[in-house]
């Protein structure tokens, strides 16, 4: 069992935003999922996680463990379509 | 005159009027965000734009749409833009192309443009116009908008290639939603109805301003001109956000690909020439075409059926889900093969001196990604 991370993550409004503790084999894609169904997120709109910190993409399946570290801010941005 | 028209750009230490006098630039899209790029490059004086739309002007497009005007409804959306912004710069090239850009504009024509703007309006064009540029080597700048974010999306084909493409940072949730939109692995959704996104004009202008610029390498120096990134904007609370965007391994588009393709433009026809009669080891070649085809429709109850000859070895996206109901039995018990893999042998059976209906064919060779570009015609 490995030690969990602690961080942040919010929305790219800021609106919404958590310090959590996590399991650093959790995903980017797991991130994401947690969002959405904790903060209700609107269903029909897909999102892309980024570490605010040090400014680069997590892509879905990377872990934690690999693309973030301690206390580092996590972003979930929207997916635009519209043009 | 010309140069008294530029001259406050001149006055720009970072600023080379003639770079942009030369580029060459294709956008995607006449719609909200497709105006205001078009608008600043021909601001700015760029050489060179091409816009494509399929679509026709609607009233609703007059809240967002600079160029558009009640008397253009109706008209095709690229050919309205493209009269009024010819107004802006007369020394601006500007053409309209009214289709879909995946019917019109082949892979070595996009190799010729300097940057390739992407302004549609759903991630399936998104998804074919970066697989275009990745093949092609050509800059591509993603721009997108919602009620109150603009997001720009710089992806350095031309100018630093191998680097992350605009698929490689896709949610899985992004391709289950697009599946939606097809049955049977390719055939159109009836029901499915196309999501319709809130924006503003707000947005458009942010993500329209930034896109040109972007595409034009205005100003811009190390990462800014060579990396994969991402530029999202709050209209509202004002912040950005700068995102690097690294290569993903397991992309759907560039997994494998680790070197730039090679692109060969070739007729689309497929009967063997004489002296190619020996060729049979290359007729076992894998080829993977850029579109789905039909190959396969029955019915199970009613085993084969004539209106067979009307589907067979045409684009499955060319038809709905309503040809899976049995002319014969009214079930739904009719079988559908969609593929979009061949070997070079069966295309050359299947096709002999027919064009494929598809844009390009991808081949690996010698472990590197070819693209048989086909002619039009």
């Amino acid at each position: 069992m490995s030690k969990e991370m602690s961080l942040v993550v919010r929305t790219a409004d800021q609106t919404r935003r958590a310090e959590l503790s996590l399991d650093p084999a959790s995903t980017g894609a797991d991130i994401i999922q947690a969002a959405v169904d904790n903060w209700a997120l609107p269903g029909d709109t897909d999102y892309t996680l980024v570490n605010a910190t040090t400014g680069r993409a997590v892509t879905p399946g990377e872990s934690l463990s690999k693309a973030v570290r301690p206390g580092d801010v996590l972003e979930v941005q929207p997916v635009l379509v519209a043009g | 005159m010309r140069t008294d028209r530029y001259r406050r750009h001149e006055q720009i230490d970072w600023f080379s009027q003639d770079a942009v006098r030369s580029a060459r630039i294709v956008v995607v899209g006449a719609g909200a965000i497709g105006n205001e790029v078009v608008k600043n490059l021909a601001l700015l004086g760029v050489g060179a734009v091409d816009l494509y739309d399929f679509d026709q002007v609607e009233q609703h497009n007059l809240t967002r749409s600079v160029f558009l005007r009640e008397s253009d409804i109706g008209e095709g959306k690229a050919t309205a833009v493209v009269r009024r912004a010819a107004e802006v710069d007369p020394g601006v090239r500007l053409r309209a192309f009214e289709g879909d850009f995946w019917d019109h504009l082949s892979v070595w024509r996009l190799a010729e443009y300097d940057c390739a703007i992407g302004a549609v309006d759903n991630i399936e064009a998104r998804i074919r116009l970066n697989q275009m540029c990745l093949l092609a080597g050509t800059n591509f700048v993603n721009a997108a908008i919602d009620s109150r974010h603009a997001v720009i999306e710089s992806f350095a084909h031309g100018d630093a290639w191998g680097g992350a493409c605009y698929e490689c940072h896709l949610p899985e949730s992004a391709y289950g939603r697009m599946a939606e939109r097809y049955s049977c692995g390719g055939l159109r959704r009836r029901a499915h109805a196309s999501q319709q996104v809130p924006t503003t004009a707000v947005t458009a202008s942010v993500a329209g301003a930034l896109a040109a610029s972007t595409a034009l390498r205005l100003g811009a120096t190390g990462e800014e001109r060579s990396a994969s990134r991402r530029v999202l904007i709050d209209t509202i609370a004002g912040g950005s956000t700068v995102t690097l965007l690294d290569r993903n391994a397991d992309c759907a588009a560039c997994q494998g690909m680790l070197e730039q393709p090679v692109v060969v433009r070739t007729r689309n026809r497929w009967a063997l020439a004489p002296e190619m009669s020996e060729a049979g080891q290359a007729l076992g070649q894998v080829l993977r075409l850029s579109d789905p085809l039909l190959t396969g429709y029955e019915c199970a109850q009613c085993g084969a059926l004539p209106e067979a000859a009307r589907y067979l070895d045409r684009r499955a996206a060319e038809f709905d889900d309503s040809i899976t109901t049995c002319p014969r039995c009214a079930t739904s018990a009719i079988r559908i093969e969609v593929r979009q893999r061949f070997e070079l042998g069966e295309l050359v059976e299947r096709f002999g001196s027919r064009p494929v209906p598809a844009k390009f064919a991808l081949a690996d060779i010698g472990g590197r990604t070819v693209c048989f570009d086909f002619e039009e015609g």
